[in-house]
């Protein structure tokens, strides 16, 4: 009698030649995501702490290294916040690699793209190109997902061989907070491409909004389009920054003010979706307004690079001005 | 006759394979780590065999499949076949209002639990999965279910609600519950046997000091009032939890430090209590050998443990109108020999005569702990709930199998 280690496949009562797939029970254990900045930090923190094995696939070593350390000072935060233990934390990078190798995709899952592109042309001949270097690695069935709005899921998967596995799953910045999800299915999404990603959506307590493929869907369209009529408003000097933010926030009970949304989101994004929707639907309002055109040229894209609308420190929190 | 228990968690089965009859263990083990790339299976025999399995477990019908074929193999096998195991019986954390003892499950049973996972929503659903896989392994065998707020259903309205709003228990069911029931039965019985006395002619207090803590006070047999209530989080202060608290506080650093509700949770149950206070650990050990040398927040820490404990024993006393046996079981209550002297000693304006030389030293063994001239006995009982499941299990399957037979 002694101990011994061994593997435990035989030792199952029912021996099965191939995992069962039951109907409507899906399991995910390994996520990958092409692009990990901010919202696919995010995403990554979100999944690895529900417990899922999650491999980000960046361009360069540094930027690898970046997004490793921007997770970790982020679980450090919720740490100093009372939010989280520093053994969870610790399982929780266990559970995060990062790659400069698509291969490194395999067996995943689902893949969500969460890139962040710089204008149209290249983010549509960029997420092709990305799709197809995903489907090269992952099974048949593993879900392509991308976190994109403004652009759509048909257009993208148009060239994969199995473009029925392609979704739009849009989580909404912190992806880890926000509770609300939105998923388009595009011309070719299969029901169960479908079914799978709500269930996905699900297991981390978010409430899934069904859209109609659509460019920018509920969330992009509506919030785009408020923060150009504010900057709007402030051009015609009709009222103050911090007075436009207040009016909205205690007026209609709004988290954050239209501009301290913009700063939050990148004012070179919403630029990006205005330009997009406008293209799409070529209505006037979707025009971005000069000012955000201007302060992105000056590289004032908002918390990114500490100014914006207002001005921020390096930890991204907005520095108040006492002289006013 | 043989019963399985299984007491499922999140990521973890625990299971023990018992003959009851004999009170005899024949083999335990754990499956742990599911759903994660390292999962893996510890099987221990009585005879000493053990083996470590190590493999892909991604749900827990998976890992009940491979605790049933280590079972039955030749190799590391406790049993010849499944048909062996008469009953399974399975720890159930939440059973609500709904339930005042141990069921034989079936679909309305399992409804029932469903309906608690709100109340629970931690320990519930695991435990559910449990059922369902055995369900679909073994359909024939009869499954037990044994709630952890069972025992304390004979608790009084007047000492399980709380005072808010009525309509609040109306439509949520917010009322106090407690935990370790099993524990809690399981050591007050245990303790009259050894003193040779009636269990339902004693007024018994239980400290169940573990990772989490809970204390209650048993009169005539029954349950009347317990320190945990709605959540674990009420009454002792545990290993990381606060225990009891002014919800003004709570409220407070939400405002202050702009705390959400998960973070405020994460707080009163994962960086507060003994962790909190001393900064050292949640381990009592390391806690106390911290205070030892000379650290003042351990110190403190410890003080604050063993004071919440006193103010307990003392109102359970008052609530019960006296007492007759304090009854000390899980982790720190079996080994915090410095604990338990420290409690004690309180209690002399009561007659309590404590034994500090049996005390010390004494570890995770039964034994009697007061003088015999004490008007209040002191017992070390360890806790033993996989036998209580499976005891409760046993019942349960005789009771509906002599009502089969009389119908």
């Amino acid at each position: 009698m002694g101990y011994s280690v061994e593997p435990i496949e035989g030792y199952a009562i029912k021996r099965r030649d191939k995992p069962t797939i039951r109907k409507n029970r899906y399991e995910f254990t390994k996520v990958g995501i092409v692009g990990c900045g901010i919202l696919g930090q995010e995403i990554t923190r979100m999944l690895s702490s529900h417990g899922l094995d999650v491999i980000f696939v960046e361009i360069s070593e540094e930027k690898i290294e970046q997004a490793m350390a921007s997770i970790s000072s982020d679980l450090d935060h919720m740490i100093e916040r009372w939010g989280m233990t520093f053994s969870e934390k610790r399982s929780i990078m266990s559970k995060i690699k990062g790659s400069m190798n698509y291969e490194d995709l395999e067996g995943s899952d689902i893949v969500i793209e969460a890139v962040k592109s710089r204008s149209r042309e290249s983010s549509v001949e960029l997420r092709k190109r990305i799709f197809r270097e995903i489907e090269k690695y992952i099974a048949t069935d593993a879900i392509i997902a991308t976190n994109s709005t403004t652009l759509v899921i048909t257009e993208m998967s148009s060239e994969l061989e199995y473009p029925d596995r392609c979704v739009s799953l849009h989580f909404l910045s912190p992806a880890d907070k926000t509770e609300v999800v939105e998923i388009a299915r595009g011309l070719h999404t299969s029901d169960s491409t479908y079914e799978k990603v709500c269930q996905f959506a699900n297991m981390f307590e978010k409430k899934v909004v069904p859209v109609i493929e659509s460019p920018g869907v509920i969330s992009t369209r509506l919030i785009a389009p408020l923060i150009n009529e504010a900057c709007e408003i402030l051009m015609e000097g009709v009222g103050k920054l911090e007075d436009i933010d207040d009016t909205m926030k205690m007026g209609f009970g709004f988290p954050l003010g239209p501009f301290e949304i913009a700063d939050k989101i990148g004012l070179d994004t919403i630029v990006r979706w205005l330009d997009n929707l406008y293209r799409e639907f070529g209505d006037q309002k979707y025009k971005a307004s000069p000012l955000l055109k201007k302060m992105v040229r000056a590289n004032h894209l908002g918390r990114e690079t500490q100014k914006g609308f207002y001005r921020y420190n390096n930890e991204g929190k907005k520095i108040i001005d006492k002289k006013e | 006759m043989k019963v399985l228990v299984l007491n499922a968690g999140s990521s973890s089965i625990k299971y023990q394979l018992f003959d009851v009859d004999n009170k005899v263990v024949l083999a335990k083990g754990s499956v742990d780590k599911i759903g994660m790339s390292d999962s893996y299976l510890q099987n221990k025999r009585s005879d000493g065999d053990e083996v470590k399995l190590e493999g892909e477990i991604l749900e827990h019908q998976t890992g009940i499949e491979y605790v049933l074929g280590v079972l039955v193999s030749e190799k590391h096998g406790s049993v010849g076949s499944l048909e062996e195991i008469d009953a399974v019986g399975h720890r159930v954390v939440h059973g609500g209002e709904a339930f005042q003892g141990s069921v034989l499950i079936n679909d309305q049973v399992i409804q029932r639990i469903e309906e608690c996972a709100s109340l629970a929503p931690l320990h519930n659903p695991p435990n559910l999965k449990g059922i369902y896989a055995i369900n679909e392994l073994l359909p024939t065998t009869p499954q037990i279910a044994v709630f952890d707020t069972a025992f304390h259903q004979t608790m009084p309205k007047f000492a399980y609600m709380y005072a808010i709003p009525y309509s609040l228990y109306k439509k949520y069911g917010l009322r106090r519950y407690g935990f370790h029931g099993t524990s809690h039965l399981y050591v007050s019985r245990r303790a009259c046997e050894i003193t040779g006395v009636d269990f339902h002619t004693q007024k018994i207090i239980t400290c169940h000091l573990g990772n989490g803590a809970s204390i209650t006070a048993i009169s005539h047999g029954k349950s009347v009032d317990t320190s945990m209530g709605l959540t674990p989080v009420e009454g002792m202060i545990m290993g990381t939890r606060s225990g009891d608290l002014d919800l003004g506080v709570l409220t407070y650093i939400m405002d202050k430090e702009e705390l959400g509700v998960k973070e405020a949770n994460t707080l009163i149950n994962k960086h507060s209590g003994i962790l909190g206070i001393s900064g050292v650990s949640s381990d009592m050990r390391e806690v106390e050998r911290a205070a030892e040398d000379g650290n003042n927040r351990a110190r403190l820490a410890l003080e604050m443990y063993d004071y919440r404990i006193i103010k307990y024993i003392g109102s359970y006393t008052a609530a019960m109108g006296g007492v007759d046996m304090i009854v000390f079981t899980g982790g720190i209550g079996e080994n915090a020999d410095r604990l338990r002297e420290s409690v004690c000693k309180k209690f002399g304006f009561l007659g309590l005569e404590f034994d500090s030389e049996k005390n010390k030293g004494l570890r995770a063994k039964e034994a009697i702990l007061s003088k015999p001239e004490s008007k209040v006995a002191v017992l070390v009982v360890p806790t033993n709930e996989e036998l209580v499941i499976a005891e409760e299990t046993m019942k349960v399957y005789l009771r509906e199998k002599n009502r089969d037979k009389e119908e």
